[in-house]
């Protein structure tokens, strides 16, 4: 120790010091250069978007219902198809999802082998192809009934929803402090009361986030709906037929020879972006009140 | 000290606890005389905190902690088995280390444990809200923000709300954990100041770290050190003149 203050070469730089400085500018100069990257890329694909979608975007696309090439039809039925049938697979995902997050966290604890199995199969069907899940719904609600229906889409799009409600849920609800579980018990509250009342309520920002993700995940889902609610041309209110959405009009008309159809096809994507760039809005906002 | 023998509130005979296979208290014996301060002191570990939460029967949120012998309360052991839990914590209320608000309006953070017990009309509710408020100090400075959330409150304030709210279901023991170790010197002086307020009405057993806290607050003073009782007695008796030379050097702080 003593050497170290009376050194006279003790600030020099050394070989070593001048290689960590070049690896450390090096590693900056890396982590820079991938960003870059990604949000060229992704500028591109929202000026591509953007340039070619705001042409097709006119009122009667939004007004009118989709028609024969050329006869100016637009993709009014295919907008409240979509609203429709993401609104009913929120509304089963949602009491579903939320009712095993509350599970797993509040009764599930690790030595719960029930738990652990309901953990991995929900974490599994995050990750399973959204394809798989749209044959999944095909044999049980399609082929035995003999026809498409808007509903059969809606469950596709539940089961996608749900394990993302699951984990943010359970993520959310762990966060709660112990303290506040145990100064509810103190006053005497019922198990139901904390985790309703108090640990739900305390974690309700972010699980109402989870909500909304699962929400954006969902409605640009094109495969699942494909073997479900199939797509309609005309406008369809019923949940037993097949129903129109924009991700499979986008699917359809994107490869369609007719000119009309492909300008459609931009103007719906550039929706489903536009929409999902709003609820990721919603999201921020949502999470910085909270 | 005492000329006539206090009412005992809670009595404890031959209590062991056990967190799994950890023998947490050996053999505890001791009475809390009613609306008197009981002070727990002792170094971390030594068993204070875990017979605080044993007297509303905090450690059955947890499997795998048990207890065995007596705890008397009302002509009743506390241990049995059956034991209604949720109105024994409505007569045995607690208070935590961190204040823990609530994730809702001030009046609700009051109302909310008393709906859990009674049914009152409106203005019978606002009436106990003030009554509470006003016993914590509280009331004057949050009269006009009754509907604001309690997470805006300072720490001192959120830990006075969390008393009222203890005792707004009216129990007959209070039971606080380390309650200002939180707080700034000058919200420890004024639940000091309450508690010597609430004594009149509440049995209260307060375990402390601050050895002041204790020679100010507490009429009778337990020590305890790795999970045996070393000695109880009146708070002047602990502080002047032990019985025991642990609690001499504990006190004196030459271990702990």
């Amino acid at each position: 120790m003593s050497d170290m203050t009376t050194s006279s070469s003790g600030w020099a730089p050394n070989a070593n010091g001048a290689r960590r400085r070049r690896m450390d500018r090096l590693a900056t100069l890396l982590g820079m250069v991938a960003a870059g990257i990604l949000v060229l890329v992704l500028t591109s694909i929202l000026w591509t978007l953007l340039s070619r979608g705001i042409t097709g975007l006119s009122a009667a696309a939004i007004m009118k219902p989709m028609g024969p090439p050329g006869s100016g039809g637009g993709l009014a039925n295919a907008i409240l198809g979509s609203l429709i049938q993401t609104f009913l697979a929120l509304l089963i995902a949602t009491p579903l999802g939320l009712g095993c997050g509350i599970y797993l966290s509040e009764y599930g604890n690790r030595q719960n082998r029930f738990a652990s199995c309901v953990r991995f199969v929900s974490d599994v069907l995050m990750s399973v192809p959204s394809i798989l899940v749209g044959l999944f719904v095909y044999q049980i609600l399609v082929a035995p009934f003999g026809h498409f229906s808007a509903f059969a889409g809606s469950v596709a799009l539940a089961i996608l929803a749900v394990p993302i409600i699951v984990r943010t849920t359970e993520d959310m609800l762990r966060l709660v402090p112990i303290a506040m579980r145990e100064a509810g018990a103190a006053l005497g509250a019922t198990r139901w009361r904390v985790t309703l009342f108090l640990c739900l309520r305390s974690a309700k920002t972010g699980v109402l986030t989870g909500i909304l993700l699962a929400l954006a995940r969902v409605s640009g889902e094109t495969a699942p709906l494909l073997f479900t609610s199939l797509g309609n041309q005309n406008w369809s209110f019923s949940l037993n037929r097949p129903m129109a959405s924009l991700p499979v009009t986008i699917y359809q008309y994107a490869g369609a020879s007719y000119e009309d159809w492909v300008q459609l096809a931009w103007a719906g994507a550039l929706l489903v972006t536009m929409g999902v760039l709003a609820i990721n809005i919603a999201v921020r906002l949502s999470a910085r009140r909270g | 000290m005492t000329e006539t023998k206090p009412q005992v509130a809670l009595a404890v005979r031959n209590l062991n606890f056990y967190y799994g296979q950890n023998h947490a208290l050996h053999d505890i014996n001791i009475d809390f005389p009613a609306r008197k301060v009981t002070a727990m002191i002792g170094p971390s570990g030594c068993g204070k905190s875990t017979l605080l939460r044993i007297f509303n029967r905090m450690y059955d949120l947890y499997p795998g902690q048990r207890a065995t012998g007596e705890v008397l309360f009302d002509g009743r052991n506390i241990l049995e088995t059956g034991l209604d839990l949720n109105i024994l914590r409505a007569r045995i209320g607690m208070v935590f280390q961190k204040p823990t608000p609530f994730p809702m309006s001030i009046y609700d953070n009051i109302a909310f444990g008393v709906r859990l017990h009674e049914r009152l009309n409106k203005a019978d509710m606002d009436a106990r809200v003030q009554d509470v408020l006003t016993r914590v100090a509280l009331w004057n400075e949050v009269r006009d923000r009754l509907n604001a959330p309690a997470a805006g409150l300072s720490g001192g304030q959120q830990q006075r709300l969390c008393i009222a709210r203890s005792i707004a279901t009216r129990p007959e023991v209070l039971l606080l954990d380390e309650p200002t170790s939180a707080l700034d010197p000058i919200s420890t002086a004024r639940i000091e100041e309450l508690l010597d307020e609430l004594k009149e009405e509440f049995t209260i057993a307060i375990v402390t770290h601050n050895m002041q806290q204790a020679a100010r607050c507490a009429d009778q003073v337990a020590f305890f050190y790795m999970g045996r009782l070393i000695e109880v007695d009146t708070a002047d008796r602990i502080f002047t003149n032990p019985r025991q030379q642990q609690t001499q050097d504990y006190i004196t702080g030459r271990f702990g």
